[in-house]
């Protein structure tokens, strides 16, 4: 009932019209501890639009929230023109949004190319799409690099393919939006490569990529725009150039990679 | 006036028992994180023991003040201890199903052990303390014995405040849960709390059952059952909050009381015994659950899914084996045989539901019962008409009950469903029934095809699970079983890849309900009329236990956890006397083979790729999970077995 009217409104607020993804002042907190204060952004189709920061600097709190898993305390989502505040989270991948997890969510007792064709075939039962899902799981398998394992169960793989198989997951929903968590850690550099050529020819056909990522070199060389969360609130946003001599970000940086290294 | 003050008085004791047993239950799960479930059985086993001391005729005729220090300072705490050492210790850490198998395996084996004791066909009296003595307040009568209830429940309600606030011991039994880790190398010792905390609460559970049983009625089943009532209670202190738990019990206790005084007829008054466990159900649904999170209630590594051709040929074997047994059983083997095949099809309910999609049940038999009453009623209780009202009337109700528990995993799913099962017992099922009476029902006429003698029915059960477990395979290999085994390994993940995961969730829970409605009719089928005892919530839980320990992700384990249980009249004569008692064997089942989250099917899958692999054949093991195989072994021997015995008598 509220969603309709929300909508017509929506169209004031939105700051970016051009934006597939677009928060609107998202704060969370737990108890008595704010994980994510007042945080707007926005991603583009086409682009690659990064979202960087210390560790608990509410990175995956944000992701929570845009997918619908957290409720925030405070805050608007919308997917393009539409407000999705208030949908449950499936409603909302439905619009053309996937994710990967940080903490793997993998459907660990089927195998690799099951939990691609799972995918393909949720996807298949709720969009117009008719390709049949086996195609799409072999298509999709191919394109991130799992052929070698696909007979292989999820949870008897090595972390970094693990995400592999997430990010095939979410590609196989044919997401117009697609929001990256941390899916290049454990990946060597020659995959890691591989992942940022994926990423740039996806923003080809139009998908917008959110993406959360540790690898500095990665983000700086995949990125169009910058998000820089630390202790939940927005401190820069700008281009990888400008990012990178934000006296804000680095010192945020400086003061918790020691920490990070680890 | 007077009225309102002697049901306030018997309302308070209640809550007083409610309380201490609440108490019992949240100090062990305060300090080991494991909910347990046989709570109610120990205090049971508590009372019988006090019985048997303190008894002049049949019991031993020792001083009830002395059999009294005896139960509640020696033998209970040292039963706790016994608990903690062989069953809980182990379970560190262990997963919560794995906690729920283990601690209802324990209920089932005391309920069997009491029964061995204490022949449930002999009447005992455990009198109250000072033999009912007591004085009046006005018109109120007040018996010692409800004094001691009270003084007692205070005295250690502020004790255990004290011990948990104010002392070293306390607030470590507090900190070990959280991480004995972290305790120990502070220099607490995680194991002698753990200690403590069972003995505590096995004495407070003996000291529940010994003021109730006076109270109600000293009998095995009722006992355990009222005691599962002080649930509620610790649910309502949310497992933790002691002062909450204790006022939760007390409001139990009075507005039960308040409602057996001034609702004399009509529902209110028939629900009065229910109230504590719609509480519970209530309290369940109110409590926040845990987001969408993972968990599993079977194996981690579960065995492959037969493929369609094999579960067809060893589905043909099982139908074609089970005939050919069936030509030269007597009529009570057939009905053992068909019972068997009833129950598996129970069962086979459990491993689409639990197995698959990683949700407990405990009331499929309350679920199959309901398919009975309709199979009873619709048509004159034996036509086809009342077989599609079963399936119907078990799956809407099993609708009705997936909506509001949707979103419960684990324990509290247990939980509900349990309460469910128990709210059916007492409110449905003698209702319907009628105390002591029972419901014909009828072996439905299928236009040229045999189904009323007992081979035939027979027959007719097995064809009914094969059928269903050539489906339940074929679904798990669908896209839908897909999305099944996917919403139990993540939920979170699928409702961001578009899945609606509760509407899944109903669907299963509703199309394993049905099933459990049409293994009502064949159950009614059997023994042609079904009674209030036919279906009881602890034989429930005994299909679940049994699907654990059979193997609950396999068909084949499904089929031999039912024929273990169902054959047990036939192979009972030769086991030596103790274990007499299909409760206990399965509880022990349950604490031993059942920690196997894969149970015996899996064992046997395991064998079978192994022998697939040595013998040469394709290495992958394609139809590994064997289908029915060796339940058609197990079957075809256990019921030749029967056939000699029968044959020998």
């Amino acid at each position: 009932m509220s969603a309709p009217a929300a909508e017509k409104t929506g169209s004031t607020v939105r700051r970016d019209p051009h934006a597939a993804l677009e928060i609107i002042d998202v704060s969370v907190k737990f108890g008595g501890i704010t994980a994510v204060s007042d945080v707007s952004l926005s991603a583009r189709r086409g682009q690659i639009t990064g979202l960087i920061g210390p560790n608990g600097a509410g990175k995956t709190t944000t992701f929570n929230v845009i997918t619908g898993l957290q409720e925030p305390t405070n805050g608007r989502v919308f997917i393009g023109e539409r407000e999705v505040s208030h949908l449950p989270p499936y409603r909302r991948s439905r619009l053309g949004m996937a994710r990967t997890f940080q903490r793997l969510e993998v459907f660990g007792s089927l195998s690799v190319y099951e939990n691609v064709l799972a995918a393909a075939e949720f996807h298949h039962s709720w969009s117009d799409d008719a390709t049949p899902p086996r195609l799409v799981a072999n298509e999709i398998v191919e394109r991130v690099g799992l052929s070698t394992v696909s007979e292989e169960r999820v949870d008897a793989l090595p972390t970094g393919i693990a995400r592999l198989v997430e990010l095939g997951r979410a590609l196989a929903t044919r997401p117009d939006l697609l929001l990256l968590d941390e899916v290049g850690s454990g990946l060597n550099h020659e995959e890691t490569a591989a992942l940022g050529d994926l990423m740039i020819e996806l923003t080809r056909d139009g998908t917008a990529i959110l993406l959360v990522e540790h690898d500095v070199e990665l983000v700086m060389r995949v990125c169009d725009r910058i998000f820089v969360l630390d202790f939940g609130r927005l401190i820069a946003n700008g281009t990888p150039e400008q990012i990178q001599k934000d006296p804000a970000v680095q010192a945020a940086y400086l003061g918790a990679d020691t920490e990070e290294q680890k | 006036m007077e009225i309102f003050l002697s049901y306030t008085v018997v309302g308070i004791v209640a809550g007083c028992v409610y309380a201490l047993i609440a108490t019992g239950l949240v100090v062990t799960y305060n300090t080991t994180g494991i909910f347990n479930f046989a709570h109610g059985a120990i205090a049971m086993v508590g009372a019988y023991t006090y019985w048997q001391f303190q008894d002049d005729f049949q019991g031993w005729g020792i001083n009830p003040v002395i059999s009294l220090i005896l139960v509640l300072f020696v033998l209970a705490p040292l039963f706790g201890l016994i608990v903690e050492r062989v069953l809980m210790r182990p379970l560190q850490g262990a997963s919560v199903d794995l906690t729920l198998v283990v601690t209802l395996g324990l209920l089932l084996f005391l309920v069997g052990v009491a029964q061995i004791a204490w022949d449930p066909n002999v009447t005992r009296n455990l009198p109250s303390f000072f033999n009912g003595a007591g004085f009046n307040i006005g018109y109120v009568q007040v018996s010692y014995h409800e004094v001691v209830a009270v003084v007692a429940t205070v005295a250690i309600a502020i004790s255990l405040r004290i011990l948990f606030n104010n002392t070293r011991t306390g607030i470590a039994m507090r900190a070990v849960v959280d991480n004995p880790d972290l305790l120990a190398m502070a220099g607490g010792r995680p194991v002698r709390v753990q200690q403590l905390a069972w003995a505590l609460s096995c004495s407070l559970a003996a000291l529940a059952g010994i003021l109730l049983a006076p109270i109600n009625r000293l009998d095995i089943l009722l006992l355990t059952l009222l005691v599962v009532d002080g649930y509620a209670a610790a649910i309502i202190g949310r497992l933790r909050n002691l002062p909450l738990a204790v006022g939760g019990a007390m409001a139990i206790g009075l507005g039960q009381n308040y409602l057996n005084g001034y609702a004399h007829s009509g529902f209110l008054n028939r629900i009065q015994f229910t109230i504590p466990m719609i509480v519970l159900f209530i309290m369940l649904i109110l409590l926040p659950q845990d987001r969408l999170k993972t968990a599993s209630f079977s194996g981690a590594v579960a065995p492959r899914v037969a493929g369609l051709k094999s579960s067809l040929i060893w589905g043909a074997v099982l139908i074609v084996g089970t005939y050919l047994v069936s030509l030269s059983l007597s009529d009570i083997n057939l009905r053992t045989g068909a019972s068997g095949f009833a129950l598996a099809l129970v069962l086979l309910s459990l491993l689409l539901l639990t197995g698959y999609g990683g949700m407990v049940s405990i009331c499929q038999m309350s679920m199959a019962g309901l398919g009975a009453i309709a199979m009873g009623h619709v048509a004159s209780g034996g036509s086809l008409l009342g077989v599609l009202a079963a399936i119907g009337l078990s799956g809407a109700v099993g609708a009705l009950l997936a909506l509001p528990t949707l979103k419960m995993r684990g324990l509290y799913l247990a939980l509900a469903t349990f309460a469910f099962a128990t709210v059916m017992d007492q409110a449905v099922f003698t209702q319907v029934f009628g105390t002591g009476g029972n419901l014909a029902i009828g072996r439905p006429h299928i236009p040229g095809i045999p189904t009323q003698s007992d081979q035939a029915w027979m027959m007719v059960c097995c064809i009914v699970f094969t059928a269903a477990a050539v489906a339940v395979l074929a679904v798990r290999r669908s896209s839908f079983g897909r999305k099944l085994v996917a919403v139990n390994d993540s939920p979170a993940a699928c409702a961001t890849l578009g899945v609606n995961v509760n509407y899944t969730k109903l669907i299963v829970f509703t199309s394993s309900a049905m099933m459990c409605g049409l293994a009502g009719v064949l159950i009614g089928g059997v023994t042609k009329q079904v009674d209030a005892l036919t279906f009881p919530a602890l034989l429930s839980l005994v299909a679940l236990l049994l699907a654990r320990v059979g193997g609950i992700n396999t068909a084949t384990g499904v089929l031999l956890g039912a024929f273990t249980f169902a054959l047990f009249p036939v192979f009972v004569p030769h086991l030596p006397h103790i274990l007499h008692n299909q409760f206990l064997l399965t509880g022990i089942a349950a604490v031993s083979v059942g920690r196997d989250p894969n149970g015996i099917g899996g064992r046997i899958a395991e064998g079978a790729a192994y022998l697939r692999k040595a013998f040469g054949m394709e290495a992958k093991p394609q139809f590994v999970a064997t289908g029915p195989v060796a339940g058609t072994a197990a079957a075809v021997f256990l019921e030749e077995e029967a056939n000699l015995v029968s044959a020998g008598r």
